[in-house]
């Protein structure tokens, strides 16, 4: 687990409280550390079958897929329905060049992101005026518009898409990654995982996170402080695109394949229903959503169209009752218990007053 | 390339197009609602119509009837759910919660049908009706009368009745309207039935002439989106010409360049317009 608090340094003449909140610092950093440690062992301590791999892996691909999504979601309030576009330029970025040139593993993740780029670019610029659900329309008609042409491009596989995706070659300097196996995929996934949480907490302090809640919050206010809004949001929606296209890389080396399926309708529904279920401005919101849903999918799963059903229920349940996301149902049920403790902890403090001042009478 | 047989064609899936994407104009122009469902509502409302026509001895006009009504019960379903999000007007929401019916749709539709491709054969399909070198066949004909007629009802309702005005006034300000004794609840409720029986209705005339999928509703949607887009948010008579339009583009670009990437260039055209005119074609 990873938790971002927000430590304010306290400068001090006494010293001691700027030396606690460093001692908090480190305290978290450690707990931080240990955390992912455990999650990175996890799988082994599960037996570390093929399976287990398989559902770590994929788990920690598709919660950075919607990591992609939830920044779009989260900073900018808009709803991304053409997010699937960048995870299949992943995927293809992946699979051409490695199976045409035989290049290794940083230069097709170059290609995924320079090409995610683009394309964000070119469908930020066309929607740059859009909102609210026109947005949404926009992107939804590109993705299934950059679909058909999939299907019905040869020179990208067409239906078909392309088999034998060579196993994932990263070249480290003195040593080289070689992996097929998602037991050997792992380690990769999980420091994708981690970079991709990383660049996000980092966005959420950088300037351009602020300027994107703040145009979200209150655009006009936004503006007559001198923020470009459409700019902010254009911004937002190219940086969110690599994200996803990176997890759509690694999932073309999982599968060894790709194919008009990374259009599909699971993975968008995938992507919302991951972060609705737990709450937008959550770093953790995708990672928790698609490990409750995975392993439904996985370990409970009543056959495809049953899942579907579940998904889609799960989507529109949320939605309709807990708006605000499981994390947030369960902290507004344990605040009364916070809110009652400190009370009593706050007359104590009275009392002791009180008892002091009795006492010095 | 026989020009006026083209021409046929255009106006055939164009009035298609307008068909189906009336329920979505009346709902986003009236009430200012979304449905990303509609897709799906499409696929069920085609699907139920197979199933009676080939499971029972009923014929098409009853079984579509029946159709239309059982899409009109889940329409109230859905709009019951989402009563509060609707009275908020949580456009967001809304979006994603009527994107999630639609896969819970997909997936019962799924269990109930499976995934294999049908056709709904009427006896309207198999009439041909022959002018010269032109022809087209009876359940065309019928689709393009049916399309004009809805349209021109809706209009007339919209802007010339009483219940018209109601609407109008509920889209405007659904609190406000509470105020002056307007029952906002079930006019959305109403609404969203019309939606679902009008979805019924395009999916009903305009399936049996292409095989149907459970998975279809993803690709039928498209055409609805842009021309909700280009007809100008909610605009009626503009989403019947942009439809008819758009069916003339498709008939004559499949015919010189290629059949395959016609929604891909009908989007380009989508693409263009938002960038050279972001609020589309609403002239109010």
């Amino acid at each position: 687990m990873i938790h971002y608090t927000n430590s304010v340094e306290v400068s001090s003449g006494d010293g001691s409280i700027g030396r606690s909140a460093r001692y908090r610092k480190s305290a978290s950093l450690l707990l931080m550390v240990i955390g992912c440690i455990i999650v990175y062992l996890l799988p082994a301590w599960l037996g570390g079958s093929t399976v287990v791999y398989g559902l770590f892996v994929t788990i920690a691909i598709l919660s950075v897929m919607a990591l992609g999504v939830d920044v779009v979601l989260s900073y900018l309030g808009e709803v991304s329905l053409g997010h699937t576009i960048f995870w299949a330029i992943g995927g293809y970025a992946a699979a051409i060049p490695s199976t045409t040139w035989d290049v290794n593993g940083w230069t097709t993740a170059a290609a995924a992101i320079a090409l995610s780029v683009l394309a964000a670019t070119m469908l930020g610029l066309a929607t740059l005026r859009t909102r609210e659900f026109v947005f949404s329309l926009a992107t939804y008609a590109a993705a299934v518009v950059v679909a058909e042409i999939t299907f019905n491009t040869d020179a990208l596989g067409g239906s078909d898409g392309i088999v034998g995706i060579p196993p994932l070659h990263l070249p480290f300097g003195i040593a080289d990654f070689t992996g097929r196996s998602s037991a050997d995929l792992w380690p990769i996934a999980f420091a994708l995982l981690l970079l991709s949480l990383g660049f996000v907490a980092r966005f959420r302090r950088s300037r351009l996170g602020m300027q994107a809640l703040m145009v979200q919050m209150n655009a006009p206010l936004a503006t007559s402080s001198g923020l470009d809004a459409h700019r902010v949001r254009f911004l937002v929606f190219v940086v969110s695109a690599p994200i996803t296209a990176l997890a759509g890389w690694l999932y073309a080396y999982q599968r060894a394949y790709v194919g008009p399926d990374m259009f599909d309708m699971y993975f968008l529904t995938m992507m919302l229903t991951s972060i609705i279920l737990v709450g937008t401005r959550i770093l953790l919101a995708s990672t928790i959503g698609v490990t409750l849903l995975l392993i439904q999918q996985n370990y409970l799963s009543i056959g495809g169209d049953g899942n579907k059903v579940v998904l889609g229920t799960v989507l529109v349940l949320m939605l309709v009752l807990w708006p605000k996301g499981l994390v947030r149902l369960i902290v507004d049920a344990i605040k009364p218990a916070v809110r009652r403790r400190q009370t009593v902890e706050l007359n104590d403090g009275e009392v002791s007053l009180r008892k002091e001042s009795a006492r010095s009478r | 390339m026989n020009v006026a047989q083209q021409a046929i064609n255009g106006l055939v899936i164009g009035s298609g197009y307008a068909c189906v994407a009336l329920g979505w104009t009346i709902l986003l122009g009236a009430a200012r609602l979304v449905n990303f469902a509609h897709g799906q509502m499409y696929m069920l409302a085609a699907f139920i119509c197979w199933f009676i026509l080939t499971r029972s001895g009923i014929g098409y006009p009853l079984a579509a009837a029946i159709s239309i009504v059982a899409m009109a019960l889940l329409g109230v379903g859905m709009q019951l759910m989402m009563g509060r999000l609707v009275m908020t007007q949580n456009l967001t929401s809304l979006m994603i919660v009527t994107l999630g019916f639609g896969y819970i749709l997909q997936g019962v539709a799924g269990l109930l049908f499976g995934g294999a491709p049908h056709t709904i054969t009427t006896e309207l399909v198999q009439q041909k009706i022959q002018f010269g070198d032109v022809w087209f066949t009876s359940q065309e004909l019928l689709i393009f009368v049916v399309t004009l007629i809805l349209y021109g009802v809706v209009w007339l309702v919209l802007q010339r009745t009483r219940q018209g005005a109601i609407i109008r006034s509920v889209a405007e300000d659904p609190k406000l309207a509470q105020l002056f004794g307007i029952d906002s609840r079930s006019v959305y409720i109403a609404i969203f039935v019309l939606e679902a029986v009008l979805v019924a209705l395009a999916a009903v005339l305009v399936a049996p002439r292409t095989p149907i999928l459970t998975s279809m509703g993803f690709e039928e949607v498209i055409i609805t989106f842009v021309i909700v887009v280009l007809g100008g948010i909610g605009n009626v008579g503009g989403a019947l010409i942009v439809g008819m339009l758009l069916g003339l583009f498709t008939s004559f670009f499949g015919a010189l360049v290629t059949p395959a990437y016609t929604t891909a260039a009908i989007f380009a055209v989508l693409l263009a317009f938002l960038i050279a005119k972001p609020e589309g074609l609403r002239t109010r």
